[in-house]
């Protein structure tokens, strides 16, 4: 087997075990959303690698494929959970109501819930 | 050898999110768990595929990002609509 696909493989599966870790060891939301959110999708992009060179080049097209649809997808996908995660949490919620952030401006507190329908 | 230890470590980091997916205080903490385990399936079909030196499954692997981001989107939007954490 080729020494650079086994490495390539082997050190994404040490980074998918290192995201699970740390998604399961730290203490807040936020961090554990950084910690899942950022290195597992690295992960795979390591391990496709490894099998792209593995397997050659049909194969390596349809794993970019992939790739490319994780990309897109799992930043947008971390970034709505922090989202949603900063709009429900009573501290962060009361807080830009009562000091008036600037980003919050029309939006005040009254319209947490209602806005959700936009389309 | 190598596959069979990447297996394993693959194994291992979906047991430690699925932990997680069963002990996460807030929604949401559930959801980034169910995201992990997918990726982690992800890498686990890729890699079985070059156990078995075919190149069919790896079609499956667009399908399951695509799948995993659109139940992303229906479950933050129901966090924000129903306001509880």
């Amino acid at each position: 087997m080729n020494p650079i696909a086994s490495t390539l493989m082997l050190s994404g599966a040490v980074l998918a075990l290192i995201a699970s870790l740390g998604l399961l060891r730290f203490s807040t939301p936020y961090a554990r959303f950084h910690s899942a959110g950022k290195a597992s999708p690295i992960s795979f992009f390591l391990i496709a690698t490894g099998v792209g060179f593995e397997l050659g080049v049909a194969a390596g097209v349809q794993l970019a494929i992939a790739s490319i649809a994780l990309a897109i997808t799992m930043p947008s996908s971390t970034h709505l959970l922090f989202r949603a995660v900063h709009r429900t949490t009573d501290s962060n919620s009361a807080a830009a109501g009562a000091d008036g952030h600037a980003h919050d401006g029309p939006h005040g507190q009254a319209t947490g819930t209602g806005e959700a329908d936009t389309t | 050898m190598i596959i069979t230890l990447t297996l394993g470590l693959l194994v291992v980091a979906s047991a430690l999110a699925l932990i997680r997916l069963l002990i996460g205080p807030t929604l949401a903490d559930r959801v980034i768990a169910l995201d992990v385990v997918l990726v982690t399936l992800m890498s686990a079909i890729a890699v079985n595929a070059v156990r078995e030196d075919t190149a069919l499954p790896l079609g499956i692997l667009v399908a399951i990002a695509i799948v995993a981001f659109a139940a992303t989107v229906a479950l933050t939007r129901y966090i924000e609509s129903t306001h509880q954490s």
